[in-house]
């Protein structure tokens, strides 16, 4: 029997249909893998499903019975439960409190905690989680945390489980240690919904594929065993890309901006230790690593946001320190790994946003009073030239899609002519199109002789971008090679701060 | 396209100015259901306010007199607001910029009339303006909230004044706490000489155009509209966050000085123990109703400065108490703020239209 | 020993006094902003609680009468707060000022109508308990003294050791994943602004029927604000909230027993507001309200 079957969903957002039509089904014991660009209907789709979000048309059957569902609250008495990607935890509370709430174990009008740690503990230990039901969830690992969510929806009783893009966050072995924990899962009867865009993990753990594209069900229910990743590649985007499509650099140049020796303490806590990098000209450094190993840290001391302990810092040789306006002036462009709380202000128009951070330059301000004119062409000439679109540059941030808002930034950052430029997430949420055109232009800068540090938590961008590639574990640089000399599995290795299946330090 | 933004951005301006249209009729209508239900006839209530605000030349000046001090709160609230600080303090402000104006107006200096005039006017502002950078200074050194900061900063205040009144300041031989006459060369000349209402209104149109400019052309105003709407994206952009806010909290604390020296230079002529009905809370209206907009401030401060100016003439001849304003201003606030209620109301409205011009059209 | 009777006693004993109102409010406070729901207009609920009890307290001649009234006055006033932050999304800040101002223009107005008087109400029937018994300091204490007691037990125990608590600070710190969980968010949020606002009614109640027998034209004088600031360096936490209203308390009757000793008294009725700014600026600075205040579940 199906244990999922959606028939006929349309999803409309004001004029813009975000599903038209699909049908969707889930088998019993299955790991189903859903495909999709970002913006493609994905997150809609499972969000109609767990009734955050309420369709226009279709009708929804779970285990073979026409349901309807209104809220969070029914669609998980009906058995379904969600891994949200960007996780819906509450930090200052412990695995326990989180599990139970809204169905805890009472003593009367009291929270029987005692009742309550001894199960989920006993949950944990079932399905080899490896955590203790008494920490505090901020002190555990993005993986970890993952592990909460998915108790979460075990407690309520879970036998369909919508997992997120579950895999964005992780390394490749946590990638790994996830998949066993839904194998196990699969074993013991859950059908398990995966949102995914990454066409590699689908094949290594599905057992059938549907590809959503721009809100329509392209083909549901493929065989994971017969598709080719090519196949499933050209069903999601629509035509032809190389993803794998990079350029190297020719030689590279000058040290450009050289750190030496930089320490950080947070709260009494070291986060950066001892780091020492070189950026060169016309080089891509990547650093990869998992979140909050002090990459955040990295980007805030690099562009004069936050002041460590220690450090010299010298670009092109003359010593550089301050506040981010002297990092900005002397030709340190930054594109920030948060476009929304540090990148825009997103109620103010494209124009207002794309002198941001050089509005007191000459070309844009005299006196005091800002040039409107000339921000005006400017801005103009930038929509053509980085296709960002917009109804005019007017129109205030908040109006435009992720990869137009990263464009903005993008350029508004490279427009300055940086001679270092500080690179975090430049593709996070934003569309394939978007993705190739800022890929691109980081290789024409680093190829104009540009040194680029570039930070992301996506292997894939940092081993297809980067040079040389540095690995950032627990505040320290583990590893600096060239990009060809690791491969995804040894920089996973590294990215987790030893062998495989050695605990982590916490 | 040059037309078609303009248009957009009128369209926006059209919104916020329905936003207060409606939330002022609702404040008014549901008023009139109180005034009605204390046993007071609304639409005589309300006709007689209007006669008494514009019937003379005596209520034209009347709520001029009363539009100036409003205008300067609603203004001061509005510029803090841009950089999304509450400036709960403007009371407390206004009264030190009155100390600051009488400190420097009191003494015959012999100077010529417009220098100590001018002199008397910088030194409410700087009073004014230092006295809410306090404000700012908690709020950036100490993260302190700035609200509860602002209303504390304002019994201080109150004290301060009361206590130099009843002091070092009180004039001698009065009975009641308040200064000497000031300096007739630090006079705000009044604009006719029978009424009350000074040149100062204005000064206070002309800070209000100013402050709108300001907000967007220059690179200070710019900048504090940045850190208003994203802190962290403004540091990262090389913006000195704490150092925008309490300039924002300090030109505030300025423009609401001025409305104290207005009182003291050009109204009572002299300091008064607690001469102001709230006219730094009743800014907080003021800025609501004109949607925060620096220019609009003018005519939400006009219109309140009529209600409280007819309120004050019927209150001669009624006994209606003057605070049906207050009431009325403090649901301005409540209802601007919420748009979503406007909106839903409007949709409840929007709804009943057909019908009414189905009836419309049978009456045709 | 001398000292210690004429001074220490009367001044301690009074610090309890004056801290007790503040420490209703600032309760209310905790569970509003546990709620994740800002605090900011519990000046408007202490007034409306002052006067709805005198109102109450006039017209049915019962102090206890009043005292019901003033709890409903409280949460009448947190009902349009919730209204208002919950469901039509207004800034909790904006709506916290505008209902104060309300409360004052609506009080000061309906004291007119009522009483034909813009300064002070009638005199009402009052709650004129003493303790008794021989422990000092809590002998001269109203039979108020053990009702906020047990309030602040309760409290604690009701935000820390219930279900109800457990889902409450959910939703304050997370509406969001609270949503996803199934809570119902907007009801636990009304619930906790109502709280908020039946406490702070109560304090409000202290004010005009305990440590008064009438209403005057803004009594309450900023003392909302002041258990703002409480229920901040408390840590939104009821028992820790109780000393630092003490502190407050303290001050206020280290004013009062100032007052005709020479000193202006304009200078010395200063004291509880500079007190409540140098906390702000020193006390509360690594304090953190709950991460979801003024989130909302779809944002």
């Amino acid at each position: 029997m199906n244990a999922v079957e959606m028939r006929g969903i349309t999803k409309r957002f004001g004029s813009f249909e975000a599903l038209s039509q699909v049908n969707f089904t889930v088998e019993e014991g299955e790991i189903h893998s859903l495909l999709g660009e970002n913006g493609a209907g994905k997150s809609t789709l499972m969000n109609v499903l767990y009734g955050i979000l309420k369709p226009e048309e279709g009708e929804i059957r779970i285990h073979g019975k026409a349901v309807q569902i209104k809220k969070p609250s029914q669609a998980i008495s009906l058995g379904i439960g969600m891994v949200h990607q960007h996780f819906m935890l509450t930090p200052v509370m412990t695995v326990t409190e989180n599990v139970i709430v809204g169905s805890e174990p009472r003593k009367g009008p009291f929270v029987d905690y005692g009742a309550a740690n001894r199960s989920v503990q006993e949950m944990i230990d079932r399905y080899g989680f490896g955590l203790r039901a008494d920490t505090r969830v901020q002190n555990l690992s993005v993986g970890e945390q993952q592990r909460v969510e998915i108790l979460k929806a075990l407690y309520k009783g879970a036998s369909v489980l919508i997992l997120d893009e579950p895999t964005a966050v992780l390394t490749p072995q946590e990638v790994e240690e996830l998949f066993v924990i839904l194998r196990e899962l699969k074993a013991s009867g859950k059908s398990i919904i995966i949102i995914t865009h990454k066409l590699k993990e689908t094949a290594a753990v599905a057992d059938r594929v549907s590809v959503l594209r721009s809100g329509k069900m392209i083909d549901t229910g493929l065989e994971a065993k017969g598709c080719s990743i090519n196949d499933l590649a050209l069903m999601m985007v629509g035509r032809r890309v190389d993803l794998t499509f990079t350029r190297r650099a020719e030689e590279a140049g000058e040290v450009a901006y050289d750190i030496r020796h930089l320490n950080l303490t947070k709260k009494n806590i070291p986060v950066l230790k001892d780091i020492n990098l070189e950026l060169r000209r016309g080089q891509i450094l990547g650093i990869a690593g998992i979140e909050g190993n002090g990459q955040t840290e990295l980007i805030e001391v690099l562009t004069g946001l936050c002041q460590p302990d220690s450090m010299e810092l010298y670009k092109d040789g003359a010593l550089l320190s301050g506040a981010p306006a002297d990092f900005l002036r002397a030709g340190v462009g930054h594109i920030p790994e948060d476009r929304l709380s540090r990148g825009l202000v997103v109620p103010m128009t494209i124009e207002e946003n794309i002198i941001l951070g050089y509005h007191r330059t000459d070309a844009f301000s005299r006196k005091g009073i800002q040039k409107t004119e000339a921000i005006h062409s400017f801005a103009v000439g930038k929509q053509t030239e980085y296709l960002i679109k917009a109804e005019s540059v007017q129109s205030p941030c908040s109006s435009l899609s992720g990869g137009n808002q990263q464009k903005v930034i993008i350029a508004r950052v490279f427009s300055e002519n940086p001679d270092v430029l500080i690179v975090a997430q430049p593709t996070r949420g934003v569309d394939v199109g978007a993705q190739e055109f800022i890929h691109n232009k980081l290789l024409d800068l680093r190829d104009e002789g540009k040194a680029i540090l570039l930070i992301s938590a996506d292997l894939d961008e940092v081993r297809r971008l980067s040079d040389r590639i540095a690995v950032i574990y627990d505040g320290r640089i583990v590893s600096q090679t060239d990009h060809d000399v690791l491969d995804e599995m040894e920089l996973g290795l590294l990215m987790t701060g030893g062998k495989e299946g050695e605990e982590k330090a916490l | 396209m040059k037309i078609k933004e303009k248009l957009t951005v009128g369209r926006a301006g059209l919104d916020s100015l329905f936003r207060s249209a409606v939330a002022l009729l609702l404040s008014l209508l549901v008023s009139a259901v109180i005034m009605a239900a204390c046993g007071y006839n609304p639409i005589q209530a309300y006709g007689a306010i209007f006669t008494g605000s514009f019937g003379s030349l005596r209520g034209i000046t009347q709520t001029l007199t009363q539009a100036t001090p409003l205008i300067f709160t609603g203004l001061a609230f509005t510029f803090a607001k841009k950089a999304s600080l509450i400036n709960l303090g403007v009371e407390g402000q206004m009264y030190m910029g009155a100390l600051g104006a009488v400190l420097i107006a009191l003494p015959a200096m012999g100077l010529p009339g417009p220098v100590h005039l001018m002199l008397a006017i910088l030194g409410g502002m700087a009073f004014g303006g230092a006295y809410a950078a306090i404000i700012g200074f908690l709020k950036v050194k100490f993260g302190s909230n700035e609200v509860v900061a602002g209303f504390m900063l304002n019994s201080i205040a109150t004290y301060i004044v009361g206590y130099l009144l009843n002091g070092p300041l009180l004039a001698e031989g009065s009975n009641i706490a308040q200064t000497a006459r000031v300096a007739e060369s630090a006079w705000m000349p009044r604009i006719f000489s029978k009424y009350q209402v000074t040149y100062a209104v204005f000064l206070a149109v002309a800070a209000c155009i100013f402050v709108a400019w300001f907000m967007k052309k220059t690179v200070t105003g710019y900048e504090i509209r940045c850190v208003g709407m994203n802190k962290d994206a403004s540091e990262t952009a090389g913006i000195r966050v704490g150092r925008s806010l309490v300039i924002a909290m300090c030109v505030s604390g300025a423009i609401a000085g001025l409305a104290g020296v207005n009182q003291v230079l050009g109204v009572d002529r002299r300091l008064i123990n607690e001469f102001s009905p709230g006219y730094g809370f009743n800014g907080i209206a003021v800025s609501a109703l004109a949607a925060e907009n620096p220019v609009g401030t003018i005519l939400a401060g006009v219109i309140f400065g009529v209600l409280r100016a007819g309120v004050m003439e019927l209150n001669r001849t009624t006994n209606i108490p003057i605070e049906f304003v207050d009431v009325i201003q403090a649901m301005v606030v409540v209802f601007v703020s919420a748009p979503l209620l406007i909106r839903n109301l409007g949709g409840h409205l929007s709804r009943l239209k057909p019908a009414r011009g189905a009836k419309g059209g049978a009456v045709q | 020993m001398s000292v210690v009777f004429t001074y220490l006693i009367p001044i301690l004993s009074s610090t309890i006094y004056m801290a007790t109102p503040l420490i209703f409010a600032a309760v209310g406070g905790a569970f509003s902003v546990r709620g994740g729901v800002m605090a900011l207009g519990l000046e408007s609920m202490l007034m409306s609680g002052a006067f709805c009890g005198v109102v109450g307290s006039y017209y049915s001649n019962s102090a206890f009468v009043g005292l019901i009234c003033a709890i409903l006055g409280g949460m009448l006033i947190a009902l349009f707060h919730g209204i208002l932050c919950i469901r039509y999304r207004v800034n909790q800040v904006i709506s916290g000022v505008g209902l104060n101002l309300l409360a004052t223009a609506v009080t000061t107005l309906l004291m007119q109508v009522i009483w034909g008087n813009k300064g002070t109400s009638e005199m009402v029937a009052s709650i004129d308990t003493q303790l008794g018994g021989p422990i000092p300091i809590v002998n001269v204490q109203s039979v108020n003294f053990i009702v906020m007691i047990l309030m602040v037990a309760v409290g604690w125990v009701v935000l820390f050791k219930t279900c109800y608590g457990l889902r409450l600070r959910m939703v304050g710190e997370n509406p969001k994943a609270a949503n996803a969980k199934g809570l119902r968010v907007h009801g636990l949020k009304y619930s906790g602004v109502l709280i908020c606002g039946a406490l702070a009614g109560y304090g409000g109640a202290f004010l005009s029927l305990d440590q008064l027998n009438m209403f005057v034209r803004g009594m309450t004088a900023g003392r909302g604000y002041i258990a703002v600031a409480i229920a901040i360096l408390g840590r939104y936490n009821p028992v820790y909230i109780v000393p630092c209203a003490l502190l407050f308390g303290f001050c206020d009757a280290v004013q009062i027993y100032l007052q005709g000793q020479g000193i202006p008294p304009q200078l010395i009725q200063m004291l509880p507001y500079v007190a409540t700014l140098f906390v702000l600026a020193f006390g509360v600075r690594h304090i953190k309200p709950p991460e979801g205040v003024g989130k909302h579940e779809t944002d």
